[in-house]
């Protein structure tokens, strides 16, 4: 049998809750005799709400009240760092991150290069029989790293210090 | 800012007089229960998540902002924490092919109303947490389409169309599972 269309489904739980106009009321009315497809979805649905009249209240336990007024002073508020302490250590990060940037854009760390020579320490010459390699370090590479890596903590502590404990407070406050 | 009776009510127990909340919670307990009920499926993690909810709200009065009905605030609470209950809980609740159906031993009288009660909890089962909300709240008949829509957090001008696709969604899985039972017979 051919399905109904969307339409005809909200005018048929309209016409099952008694929200249609006395117009078409009558036109449904007429179909419901004439269409057998309307006449079957009618009947699920109908059915549907029959069953559907079974939802009752429903009712907690006698001690419900009494074990609620127990418990409301022993109630603490959960705890977690405060939105306020991660939004200062969030500033705190990003000031930093700001000052290393404004440093390094201002060519502070240019010219601040290391180098470890792995000959220098001293170990007996029969171990080592080939020279050691030395590393070259660059100050602003560090610099760079260093940045990123804050970046990435900001990132963190926006998201699971703010953003997530905000939104959640939000949804339990019921705002 | 809404005229509701409670918010005297609610001034005297900011004000120091807690024992008046015990009859906010009689007066609200048992349709918060059934929203918690709905969500969760399972009486004792019902009863726990609306008291719960029942506190958060005595702990949160000072933040109601008066402009709804206290109901539908302290609803709106309930359906949250019992939402946060599922989700903590997901793996003790059951799957679809053991939800939770109570039966009360009634005598073979109530046999077809058991069924039907079974059935229903079946069907309702595959709607989501909202959904079946929403159609609960709206059978019950105690609540506007504003009303249901705040306390599932679902947008106004949507709420009636979501409860009748709900009753349709709901007429088909009745179908189904009815199909299926005739098939095993």
């Amino acid at each position: 049998m051919r399905k109904v269309s969307e339409s005809v489904e909200e005018m048929l739980l309209d016409y099952l809750d008694g929200n249609l106009t006395k117009a078409d009321k009558e036109k449904v009315e007429k179909n419901l005799q004439e269409i057998p497809a309307w006449r079957a979805r009618y009947e699920e649905l109908r059915s549907a709400n029959s069953v559907l009249a079974e939802i009752k209240l429903e009712h907690p336990s006698k001690n419900f009240t009494a074990s609620v007024m127990s418990k409301l002073n022993l109630y603490q508020a959960p705890r977690s760092f405060s939105l306020w302490n991660s939004v200062r250590v969030l500033a705190g990060v990003l000031v930093a991150v700001g000052i290393t940037t404004v440093l390094l854009a201002g060519g502070l760390y240019d010219n601040s290069n290391t180098s470890i020579d792995l000959n220098q320490i001293e170990i007996p010459k029969q171990l080592v029989k080939t020279p050691l390699p030395s590393f070259e370090f660059s100050g602003k590479l560090i610099v760079n790293i260093i940045i990123i890596l804050n970046l990435a903590i900001a990132w963190i502590v926006l998201d699971r210090a703010i953003l997530k404990p905000f939104f959640q407070r939000r949804m339990e406050a019921g705002h | 800012m809404t005229n509701d009776p409670e918010h005297s009510r609610i001034e005297r127990i900011l004000a120091g007089e807690q024992h008046l909340y015990a009859e906010m919670v009689d007066k609200y307990k048992s349709y918060a229960y059934t929203i918690a009920q709905k969500i969760l499926q399972n009486r004792p993690d019902a009863e726990e998540a609306t008291q719960d909810a029942f506190i958060k709200a005595y702990h949160h009065l000072k933040g109601f902002n008066r402009e709804s009905k206290f109901s539908t605030w302290l609803y709106r609470i309930v359906f949250n924490t019992a939402i946060s209950y599922k989700r903590k809980n997901k793996q003790q609740f059951q799957s679809l092919e053991n939800t939770f159906v109570e039966y009360r031993g009634e005598g073979e009288g109530m046999l077809e109303k058991t069924d039907r009660k079974k059935f229903l909890n079946l069907a309702m089962a595959k709607l989501n947490e909202a959904d079946r909300t929403a159609l609960s709240l709206f059978y019950l008949q105690e609540f506007s389409l504003e009303e249901i829509a705040e306390i599932t957090g679902m947008p106004a001008n949507t709420a009636k169309v979501r409860i009748h696709r709900a009753r349709l969604r709901l007429a088909d899985e009745l179908k189904n599972i009815l199909n299926k039972e005739a098939l095993t017979l």
